[in-house]
């Protein structure tokens, strides 16, 4: 009797103490295994009913309206009900991979990123083999490359299946482009700029004419060039490739090349004045992916000169997430089934029209609603067709569980060529680095 | 007879049993009272302390087993020039953050001390307000400030004096500035508060003794404040010196998740390999070399407040 007071005293300290080790704002919620989950400002949604069958966890992150998608999945299924956790892209993340490691606490249904999802491919044992449910069968219904990067390289174990993309276009600044005297419709700019030497002729236009700079720093350049390179930094035995392969040095030379003709800024990725100068003008493109419509619109909301066309010499993807089943899971194929109908082109085409994802299945694009969509802030372009070539030009490239760290290394290897160190002696400096760092 | 002294055994024993129960109970019932503490403390204290010891030893990304490498650990990060610069921007932002502010604070609390000074409620608030705001909000903001952009506050500031603009986040001594700035910022208030408490214990006999005596101010600080302040200068002398060991949140946002060699921290260059590479047996061994440098800059501490105090004694004398 005093022991089970004792425990229960004990175990109600640990839940005041759990429930407040997140902060002040913390929500305590519980997931469908009871396991206590303390997060800061994790929205948690219910669906379905309380006495369904089967109960599906999902964890998520950013802005997906999936799950007021779902609802009316549960309506049709009612044996099942879901709950649906969602956190910034970090947490979700970093909750995710506590969870895989630990074996346990970890839901039925998970996101990654696609920065994220190669670091887990040697992880099989974690995870479902979707194609065990299956999943061959819904193969056909996504673009090749996109499915391609959600298996492991000999493509016969499926970690997750494909939700949004993000192919990447040449966003600019139609103003910028008429006072520096170019064209300034985006046909007339797709014509003008086919080449990178096209670009780099427009750069020394706008510099001479109007003093902007042509891109807004060396990263955005960069990842166009590398992402039309047929390898990159590993080949598929996961073996370093940097120094063998002439493309990826290729790409860095170039961008060199235009940071020392004074063609890129120097405003970095995700900074207050990156944002800011999206309504001010300080540069005259951005090579970035469709989900970057957003930011733009939020950091230039009165602007009504940003236009979109096509990138010089073909696009790349850069975003979206793959949704798995970790294999910590009792309900793999109520999870599947429930994929299944939520990552179909119907349910696309609704978050498409619902928050904006770019849709992975290429039937949407030949939906009437998706090819007749234009957006006033665009000048009333057809943006999804321009996105839409974009996505169908991408081609699946290997990059290995390293890739972020060969990345990082390279990208900060060109913040100092801009800062004045030689590009040469900084291309060794990378190296060494990169040996440094995948040695551990 | 023999039954007689067999029922009074009986009754001590019984006696002393009950005795012994309760005093057994007692004791149950006191550790309970604190074993929540020491529960919690050896899952989320103990036990990470001695893994991360363990797990010096192995390479382990955390999804696949774990893999004995003996000391490599060791041997890649003494190897790796940035790991040396880690410590070394660690040491001088901690002598550019705390040094300044251990002095600036003693002299903010003489000043708010003094009986010269109206409003004392405001002025304490004021300065202690940097200390509860977020510290992620700090670094957002001095970021902000320390743009590299030539139209950001600093550089526009630089720029009256005719300074070029400096690239804050990039330069070998623009981020360790701005870095320890935010150091110096937000901690200051606290340990004015500190040196404040301290001083408002001193007695008032002392420096009217001193006053009459013809004593200036400067020496009034120099011979009463400091002396009397000592234990609290080796306090805040010392959790300034761990703190400065383990700034991190300010790089991590000032210079991005990864840092860069102008500003990364040991403490960052550890994050960096554990979180966002899942490299944990490096980033382990950097805990435990991160532990010793500890240790000894605590006790070099030591030593030295130790002896402030000490040579002001003689030079009384």
């Amino acid at each position: 009797m005093k022991k089970f007071g004792l425990t229960t005293t004990l175990v109600f300290t640990t839940m005041v103490v759990a429930a407040c080790g997140g902060g002040g704002d913390s929500t305590a919620t519980q997931d469908n295994d009871g396991n206590v989950v303390a997060d800061n400002e994790a929205e948690v949604t219910d669906l379905g009913s309380e006495d369904a069958e089967i109960e599906l966890s999902f964890w998520l992150f950013g802005a997906t309206g999936y799950p007021e998608l779902a609802a009316e999945y549960v309506e049709e299924n009612p044996d099942v009900s879901i709950t649906f956790q969602e956190i910034d892209m970090e947490d979700h993340h970093n909750n995710l991979f506590t969870a895989l490691s630990a074996g346990s606490g970890a839901p039925d249904m998970a996101a990654i990123e696609v920065s994220e999802i190669d670091g887990y491919k040697n992880a099989q044992d974690r995870f479902v083999n979707l194609y065990e449910m299956g999943a061959d069968e819904i193969e056909g219904d996504y673009l090749d490359w996109v499915w391609e990067i959600g298996t492991d390289v000999e493509g016969d174990f499926l970690f997750g299946i494909p939700t949004d993309i993000g192919p990447t276009v040449m966003f600019y600044r139609a103003d910028i482009f008429e006072e520096a005297g170019l064209p300034s419709e985006p046909e007339e700019v797709e014509a003008l700029i086919q080449t990178w030497d096209d670009y780099r002729d427009a750069a020394q236009t706008v510099l001479d004419e109007t003093g902007v700079v042509m891109a807004p720093n060396a990263e955005t350049v960069y990842n166009a060039k590398r992402d039309q390179a047929p390898e990159q930094y590993f080949n598929e035995s996961d073996e370093l490739i940097l120094e063998q392969s002439e493309f990826v040095k290729q790409a860095y030379d170039d961008t060199a090349q235009m940071i020392e003709d004074g063609y890129i800024g120097d405003y970095g990725m995700w900074t207050p004045e990156w944002g800011a100068a999206m309504d001010e003008g300080s540069y005259a493109t951005l090579l970035a992916p469709a989900w970057m419509q957003g930011v733009i619109k939020g950091n230039a909301p009165d602007q009504e000169n940003w236009r979109i066309a096509a990138l010089p010499e073909g696009a790349g993807n850069w975003g979206g997430s793959w949704i798995t089943v970790p294999s910590q899971t009792e309900h793999a194929e109520e999870a599947y089934e429930f994929l299944k109908w939520l990552l179909a082109p119907e349910q696309q085409l609704k978050a498409f029209e619902n928050m904006g994802l770019f849709p992975s299945a290429p039937s949407v694009y030949e939906m009437p609603e998706f090819a007749e969509y234009t957006d006033e802030y665009f000048g009333g372009q057809n943006t999804a067709e321009v996105f839409a070539n974009a996505a169908l030009e991408v081609e699946h490239i290997h990059k290995g569980a390293q890739y972020g760290e060969v990345n990082t290394e390279i990208l900060e290897g060109l913040n100092n060529v801009y800062d004045g160190i030689e590009s040469e002696e900084e291309w060794e400096d990378i190296l060494s680095r990169v040996q440094q760092r995948i040695s551990r | 007879m023999a039954e007689e002294y067999s029922a009074q055994a009986e009754k001590t024993s019984q006696k002393k049993k009950s005795a012994f129960s309760r005093r057994t109970w007692d004791m149950i019932a006191g550790y309970s009272f604190i074993s929540p503490f020491y529960i919690l403390f050896a899952v989320f204290g103990v036990f990470p302390i001695f893994f991360s010891f363990y797990l010096a030893f192995f390479r382990w990304d955390g999804l696949n087993p774990m893999e004995f490498v003996g000391f490599n650990n060791f041997v890649i990060i003494f190897n790796d020039p940035l790991f040396w610069k880690s410590i070394y921007n660690t040491v001088i932002i901690g002598l550019m953050g705390t040094a300044p502010q251990l002095v600036v604070a003693l002299l903010l609390a003489f000043a708010l001390n003094s009986v010269l000074l109206k409003y004392k409620g405001i002025f304490r608030l004021a300065i202690f307000l940097p200390y509860v705001t977020s510290i992620v909000a700090v670094a957002i903001v001095f970021s902000v400030i320390f743009s590299n952009q030539e139209s950001g506050l600093a550089n526009t500031f630089l720029g009256f004096f005719g300074v070029d603009p400096i690239t804050w986040t990039r330069s070998e001594w623009g981020a360790k500035f701005a870095i320890a700035a935010m150091v110096f910022w937000r901690w200051v208030g606290y340990n004015t508060i500190i040196y404040l408490a301290g001083m408002q214990a001193i007695p008032n006999d002392l420096y009217e003794a001193a006053k009459m005596d013809g004593a200036t101010v400067r020496q009034q600080i120099w011979h009463i404040t400091i002396p009397m302040l000592k234990p609290f200068i080796i306090f805040s002398v010392f959790t300034a010196t761990i703190g400065a060991l383990q700034v991190f949140a300010e790089p991590h946002i000032f210079q991005g998740r990864g840092g860069r060699p102008e500003g990364i921290t040991i403490v960052l260059y550890l994050y960096r390999d554990a979180f966002g590479s899942n490299f944990f047996g490096t980033a382990s061994a950097t805990a435990i070399v991160l532990f010793f440098i500890i240790i000894i800059f605590s006790s070099l501490n030591m030593y030295f407040t130790n002896r402030i105090g000490r040579s002001k004694k003689v030079e009384v004398k």
